[in-house]
């Protein structure tokens, strides 16, 4: 009797741990391979690609993806033989969610390298694609031409794809036409971020509670977009290091020129005189929240497309606020802004022909690239005659059940999107054009590969992050600052980060 | 040798059910807490993604370096001054407001008080942040727009001003976390001997005598330990306190940068898994040693309470 009580407590013990540890089993399962492997059985003789993306919209429910992706399986069932999974990824997630799945080893076969191009390559997240684009991704290569794809190789191997869109970006101030219209301010007069001063100040004085011109983002006033001709050498304009000025090819300290002191004093005047808001440096709000708002003006960002289009297109952000834009710049394009958004097939793939092959489609394929763009026509969008794209009756971008819209200069192959109700296709072939017309840095093609400065990149973007703020938003005085701010630089390693970028430059012209 | 055996196992027998009753918390943090050590691989690696944790190229100390570099010691400074200040300020505050709580004696006063003392405690710090830039924010905030103009002072840029940032991160510290530790407090207390009380009631003693040489003394063990367990973790830093409260404000980094700031900082850009590996060991490794170090201290001083 009494072993048999010791047996009943042993066995109720093993019970209950067996079925703790199941429930935390399956817990884990639900999370991440829950909603794959019930599909994974269906298929067998497709091969399947899940393609990870980065949205800036709503993340659709499940079963509204699962009807995305029906439509696309349909379309690449017949043309490739694959089944496709979209992954949508909050932009903000993205390059931590990625980079965590392919460690973690979830499938991830095709990816976008956020702005981080080089490392991308370094820490071997990309497959090589060299030997197979010709066979799997002709169209899309012949498309984009070798001047493009000079910018996503490394060593002389392609590691991807640049997403075929406008690169050119163009700075320019988008502002509030009404406001602009009852001052009799003539926009068209503004050529230069110089310019804007009297402009900022005219309407504080007619309206002494508005802040005329606010961020476009945390810390970026947009005075910085102006100076022209500046190839930053695989960083970006968010926290330069060592560039290239013009076609000059001695690698520069940004902050030490003569064009950064001017436009920092231009943000201080702006500051002191109350024109730009006070907390520009350290705030989160958007421009588009800012501007929604009454007591704004104007911003100064950099597009891509012509400022008719892009004022339109704010303007339905914004609530519907008619607005204007003006370029104050011209466009310049450098490696990075090719290779800045660049599509790669991850070195993890185990199936990576047949990802080449899906992404290809996305570059010449209209229908795949609307649908994950747009959605399911009827359903989520609605195409009017002449091909424009607009909302269904009633439906904005934030209540129809999927749509990536605002991801669409990052998705494959922009020119087959369906344009925006709102934009003119003469616009399309403007932008086309600017890609061939703008402006080349004389070191397009060439990317700085960081790796051997690790040390000093991170301590040099510490101290970025610390100073380049204030400075572009004018909230300290750049007198006292600049030479404070270079001298923490220097400390930090600037100096041998640019050395090293010119060594790599130097080694790049040799070859080429 | 057999009588031993036979002892051990007697001993398994009779502790069995107990032992596999604690088995999946066993495996819990074996799977969680003991597994992923063995990163630790990644700190000395030049991490690729093809080759993996083990396959990676052996990198030596150079992960670490960017930890020691320029503003290191600013940083260590400010980890550790911060750290120390949160231990010692809300160790007093939560000890106070646990006397004073434990005073109240009716319990449904108790009750208001105590959850609304642990309200802030239930906010994330992404929340507390805004509530901060609410009374902070220099165009609309509460303290520029209300308190400082009624006053008629001159307005401050706090998300540009340093020097006034220690302060107020203590203070929203204190304000987040106070009401969550003073349970522990209060625990032990109602846990103190009632006749002790009484004893000292009838030989005169003062409420305030009563707090002075019985309840405080009488917290000291759980002080200890509390405090020790802090000292492990006085490397880390609140990640969310560092980084949602002073809005990522580059200017004030003087002040609220910390290890964990730092290093996401430096990281986001790079995002180098080795990097991040290097810092995460440097930090348990500092912990682990002051642990080590606090609690030989603690042995030393008195021996019943330390830790191990």
């Amino acid at each position: 009797m009494k072993n048999f009580k010791k047996l009943l407590v042993f066995l109720l013990s093993t019970i209950m741990v067996i079925g703790l540890v199941a429930c935390g089993g399956k817990d884990s399962d639900g999370g991440s391979n829950g909603d794959t492997s019930s599909k994974d059985d269906k298929k067998e003789a497709y091969d399947k690609v899940v393609y990870a993306y980065a949205t800036f919209n709503n993340i659709p429910s499940s079963d509204v993806l699962e009807t995305i992706n029906e439509e696309i399986n349909k379309i690449t069932r017949e043309k490739i033989n694959v089944e496709v999974e979209l992954l949508p990824i909050a932009i903000f997630d993205y390059s931590s969610t990625v980079s965590l799945a392919l460690q973690g080893g979830d499938q991830i076969d095709v990816f976008q390298s956020l702005g981080d191009f080089n490392n991308s390559v370094s820490s071997d997240m990309a497959y090589d694609l060299t030997d197979l684009v010709d066979t799997y991704a002709k169209e899309t290569i012949e498309l984009l031409g070798d001047d493009f794809l000079n910018a996503t190789k490394k060593d002389g191997r392609l590691f991807g794809i640049p997403t075929y869109k406008p690169y050119a970006l163009t700075p320019m101030v988008v502002y509030k036409q009404e406001i602009a219209d009852e001052l009799n301010i003539d926009m068209s007069q503004v050529k230069t971020i110089f310019d804007l001063t009297d402009v900022l100040r005219k309407v504080k004085e007619a309206y002494p509670d508005m802040t005329p011109l606010v961020p476009v983002q945390t810390g970026t006033s947009g005075v910085n977009m102006t100076i022209p001709e500046v190839d930053y050498l695989t960083d970006d304009y968010f926290s330069p290091k060592g560039v290239l000025m013009g076609n000059d090819m001695t690698v520069v300290d940004y902050y030490g020129t003569d064009e950064f002191a001017e436009i920092a004093k231009l943000a201080r005047t702006w500051y002191e005189e109350g024109l730009i808001l006070q907390d520009a440096a350290t705030t989160t709000s958007t421009s588009t929240e800012l501007m929604s708002a009454e007591n704004s003006f104007c911003y100064v960002a950099s597009y891509s497309y012509p400022p008719e289009d892009t004022a339109a297109s704010i303007s339905a952000q914004v609530g519907g606020i008619p607005l204007g834009a003006v370029q104050i710049g011209e466009a310049y394009l450098d490696t990075t802004s090719i290779n800045a958004l660049t599509w790669m097939v991850s070195s993890t793939s185990k199936v990576p022909e047949a990802a080449l092959k899906f992404l290809n489609l996305t570059f010449t394929d209209p229908d795949v690239i609307n649908l994950i763009i747009y959605g399911l026509e009827g359903r989520d969008y609605v195409l009017s005659e002449d091909g424009f794209m607009s909302y269904p009756e009633g439906q904005d971008a934030a209540s129809v059940p999927y749509t990536a819209q605002l991801s669409c200069g990052t998705l494959g192959n922009f020119f087959l999107m369906h344009p925006m109700e709102g934009t003119s296709k003469e616009s399309l072939v403007w932008e086309e054009e600017q890609n061939q017309l703008a402006k080349k840095s004389p070191a397009m093609g060439f990317t700085f590969d960081s790796s051997g400065v690790k040390t000093e990149y991170t301590a040099v973007v510490n101290v970025i992050n610390q100073y380049l703020p204030g400075l572009l938003c004018g909230s300290v005085d750049p007198e006292v600052m600049i030479p404070e701010f270079r001298a923490k630089l220097s400390e930090a390693g600037l100096d041998e980060i640019i050395a090293a970028k010119q060594e790599q430059l130097d080694e790049w012209l040799k070859n080429k | 040798m057999d009588k031993n055996k036979m002892k051990k196992n007697r001993g398994l027998t009779k502790n069995g059910p107990l032992l596999l009753i604690a088995l999946p918390g066993i495996i819990y943090i074996f799977i969680n807490n003991y597994i992923p050590m063995f990163g630790v691989f990644l700190a000395f690696k030049d991490y690729s993604y093809i080759k993996g944790i083990f396959g990676s190229d052996w990198n030596g100390l150079n992960n670490f370096k960017y930890l020691f570099r320029q503003d290191a010691l600013l940083i260590v400074r400010n980890t550790l001054l911060y750290n120390l200040a949160f231990i010692v300020l809300g160790t007093i505050c939560a000890i106070i407001v646990a006397i004073l709580m434990c005073e109240l004696g009716n319990k449904f006063r108790v009750k208001i008080f105590q959850s609304s003392l642990l309200l802030p405690n239930l906010l994330s710090w992404v929340v507390i942040g805004f509530i901060a830039f609410a009374f902070l924010n220099s165009d609309t905030g509460f303290i520029n727009n209300t308190v400082i103009k009624s006053l008629g002072g001159k307005e401050v840029a706090w998300y540009t001003s340093p020097q006034y940032w220690p302060f107020i991160l203590t203070f929203v510290y204190l304000w987040k976390n106070v009401g969550y530790s003073s349970i522990i407090y209060m625990a032990s207390i109602s846990g103190i001997d009632k006749s002790i009380f009484e004893a000292a009631r009838i030989d005169g003693a003062s409420k305030l005598k009563q707090i002075k040489y019985i309840t405080i003394p009488m917290l000291k063990p759980t002080v200890v330990i509390l405090t020790l367990m802090a000292i492990g973790r006085i490397f880390y830093s609140d990640f969310g306190l560092f980084y949602q409260v002073p809005m990522n404000s580059g200017a004030l980094y003087k002040t609220t940068q910390t290890i964990d700031t730092y290093v996401y900082h430096g990281l986001m850009e790079l995002q180098d898994v080795g990097m991040s590996a290097a810092a995460a060991l440097y930090q348990s490794v500092v912990g682990f040693i002051l642990v080590v170090t606090a609690n030989a201290v603690v042995r030393k001083v008195d021996n019943d309470n330390a830790l191990f």
